[in-house]
């Protein structure tokens, strides 16, 4: 019993310190993100029009394949399908591999200074979150371009994007975290990434698989975070309810899990960078 | 809020020597390892204290120099205050706003201006946006590169680089600063600003903890030093006794012994016109330097000999018994001689004694200790230079009455041009 509230008691003190550093240090994460994305763009040629530039040559690729090689039914015309979950997707995956070298490569500022180490894995997310904004900006034209309409559904979104945020944060701290002892994390998360994406909803609707394998991949919560964009946004319907809340709460316990542990973690970065 | 202060209460901190594993493939023996052992407090094979025990405190107004040989945990302990590490064992705390002169330019990234760089920097102190744009142009100054302040920092030379992260530092207003050997950087003048501006806050009560191998700085800036020695604190005290202690203890470890040990030094001491032993002595006072030796057998007519150095390695005063042409007759016991300095005319610093038994030429040692005793010497004299020289200034066809002649006897210290 007496270990119980011990361990709660410290629980309660590292929450509310994650709580304070994080507000105590609000400027210096807005800094960080500053420096990344005019470091991203200094000296590049379209600027912010990289972020625009991928999601849309994927688009490209895959509209000649899954509507000439190998046609497939969607429930709307298939170039917005694709764009919008690869524009979703994609902020998830630079996500991760910003946020699993942001440790390493601000040894400098790990090793010789004190700030919250979240900072970095959190400006990855900051970054990638002003890029996906960006490209969402080429999803309202393609919408428009179809005349597709909007509904109240919409007012869901939010929900879908904290949702969301969460799940990638969780990974990303993870990520980050797992980078600084062993660096073949970097190596190996590319490849799960690529894998990844193929088993989420982002360029063909998951059910087509189906099977057993079907069954496995209804366990990835990407893919209730993909689709419920695609409802509310193209469809004018709510997400499909069961799967987005399990994704949802899967999503918070995961960020949850990975902050305090990240936290409890921290001390050990200076000595192992 | 507390008062500001620094609490190092029983802090131990534990690294491991030699290669860490940095992949996945060596994760899964040592986790199997970690969950067979268990977490402990012993020492694993390639493990060693870097702190061993550590404990001080400093209150506000104080300036506390932290000195040591190389590796002896200084700037551990340093970090462990600015919480970039965590103690193994014990705690350590510091209140207040803390500043830390550490790696100044930590924070800088090459592609970025010196301007987007100063607020980059700032941030990572812990300076508010508009704190920072309010200290700018001061900040900026104070650096020197006003003109170069949008010219990104990869261009900038090292000494820039430097000189931009110091000035950061030192307007951020806090509390504590910590401050790890950064007087380096710069030049003279630089240097000299540098030490004026932590003058400047040390007299506004900011608690300094200050790192250096600057021994002359630590006397200098701070009134109370911490000898830390293979993680043990050796000394806490006055900077000239731990400073003394400090020559002492690397002494002791760098001087080999000659063979020759038929007779050798058996210590030194000093002491003040009235015999008590001293670390600090005033410019014009008496002292008497003793100097112990122990024999095993007869030992014909030796020498002794004193050689003072400034800190800086200035080689200041060597005299001997030879030179004095002092014969001692056979040595057959053990005993010691004084050699009594009635005034020393050495201007205010950081000195240290070598002394040497030599043979009966004064050419071969029999045992020599370099830097055996280091002392400071302190003054109300404010003349610049080495020794203290008798002066008196004469202006023709005035009232000499008006210029008090400089003595620098012990008498007479509160000289100056009234």
């Amino acid at each position: 019993m007496r270990t119980v509230s011990v361990l709660s008691a410290r629980l309660v003190a590292d929450v509310r310190e994650m709580v304070v550093e994080q507000r105590e240090y609000r400027e210096l994460l807005v800094r960080i993100t500053a420096r990344d994305l005019l470091l991203r763009y200094k000296q590049t040629v379209m600027g912010f029009g990289w972020a625009i530039f991928m999601p849309l040559v994927n688009t490209a690729v895959f509209s000649v394949i899954f509507t000439r090689v190998a046609p497939i039914e969607t429930a709307v015309p298939y170039p917005l399908f694709a764009y919008c979950g690869l524009c979703t997707w994609n902020f998830f995956a630079s996500t991760q591999r910003f946020a699993v070298v942001s440790l390493t490569s601000n040894t400098s500022l790990v090793t010789k200074v004190y700030c919250p180490r979240e900072i970095f894995p959190f400006s990855a997310i900051l970054v990638s979150l002003v890029d996906f904004a960006v490209a969402s900006t080429v999803l309202v034209g393609l919408m428009a371009y179809y005349r597709i309409p909007v509904g109240w559904p919409l007012v869901f979104v939010p929900v879908i994007v904290a949702v969301h945020v969460a799940f990638t944060a969780g990974v990303a701290l993870f990520l980050a975290m797992a980078n600084l002892f062993y660096r073949d994390i970097k190596y190996l998360f590319e490849i799960v990434l690529a894998v990844w994406m193929f088993a989420t909803s982002v360029v063909y609707p998951i059910e087509r698989i189906g099977g057993r394998l079907g069954t496995l991949l209804l366990l990835n919560p990407m893919t209730p975070i993909i689709d419920a964009y695609r409802a509310t946004l193209l469809e004018r319907q709510l997400p499909a309810m069961g799967p987005f809340a399990a994704a949802a709460a899967v999503s918070v316990a995961l960020l949850a899990i990975a902050w305090l542990l990240f936290h409890r973690a921290e001390f050990q970065f200076a000595e192992n960078v | 809020m507390n008062r500001p202060g620094v609490t190092f209460n029983g802090v131990w901190k534990k690294f491991r020597r030699g290669e860490r594993h940095d992949s996945l493939r060596d994760l899964i023996p040592s986790a199997v390892r970690a969950l067979v052992r268990g977490r402990s407090d012993e020492l694993a094979a390639e493990e060693f204290w870097a702190l061993h025990d550590v404990s001080f405190d400093v209150a506000p107004g104080e300036a506390l120099g932290i000195i040591g040989p190389n590796g002896a945990g200084k700037s551990t302990a340093l970090k462990l205050l600015t919480r970039i590490l965590k103690p193994t064992r014990g705690r350590c705390e510091v209140r207040g706003r803390v500043g830390a002169l550490i790696e100044v330019a930590a924070g800088f990234h090459p592609d970025l201006t010196g301007r987007e760089n100063v607020y980059l920097q700032g941030a990572i102190m812990g300076m508010k946006q508009a704190e920072i744009a309010r200290k700018f142009e001061e900040i900026v100054e104070f650096a020197g590169i006003t003109e170069f302040i949008d010219t990104p920092v990869k261009r900038y030379s090292s000494g820039m680089n430097a000189r931009l992260g110091f000035a950061i530092a030192a307007h951020l207003d806090p509390d504590v600063l910590l401050i790890d050997e950064v007087l380096s950087v710069g030049d003279a003048r630089f240097q000299e600003r540098c030490v004026e501006r932590m003058h400047a806050l040390r007299a506004s009560g900011v608690l300094l903890v200050f790192v250096s191998h600057n021994l002359t700085a630590v006397l200098d800036l701070c009134n109370r030093a911490v000898l830390i020695d293979r993680g043990r604190v050796r000394f806490d005290g006055h900077p000239a006794a731990a400073i003394q202690e400090y020559r002492r203890v690397t002494s002791n470890r760098d001087a080999g012994r000659p063979a020759d040990a038929d007779i050798h030094l058996a210590g030194v001491e000093v002491f003040d016109d009235r015999g008590r032993p001293v670390q600090a002595i005033d410019t014009g006072a008496g002292l008497t330097v003793r100097i112990h030796y122990k024999t095993s057998r007869p030992i014909e007519r030796p020498h002794f000999a004193v050689d003072i150095h400034r800190g800086d390695g200035v080689y200041c005063h060597g005299t001997n018994t030879h030179l004095a042409r002092l014969d001692l007759g056979t040595i057959d016991r053990d005993g010691h001689i004084d050699l009594v300095i009635p005034h020393l005319r050495l201007l205010p610093g950081c000195y240290s004694l070598s002394v040497g038994i030599l043979d009966t030429h004064a050419v071969k040692p029999h045992d020599v200790q370099f830097h055996a005793y280091p002392f400071s010497v302190t003054s109300t004299c404010r003349d610049n230079g080495l020794v203290a020289l008798e002066h008196t200034w004469r202006v023709p066809d005035a009232q000499p009455a008006r210029l008090s002649p400089v003595r620098t006897d012990r008498t007479d210290r509160k000289v100056a041009l009234r």
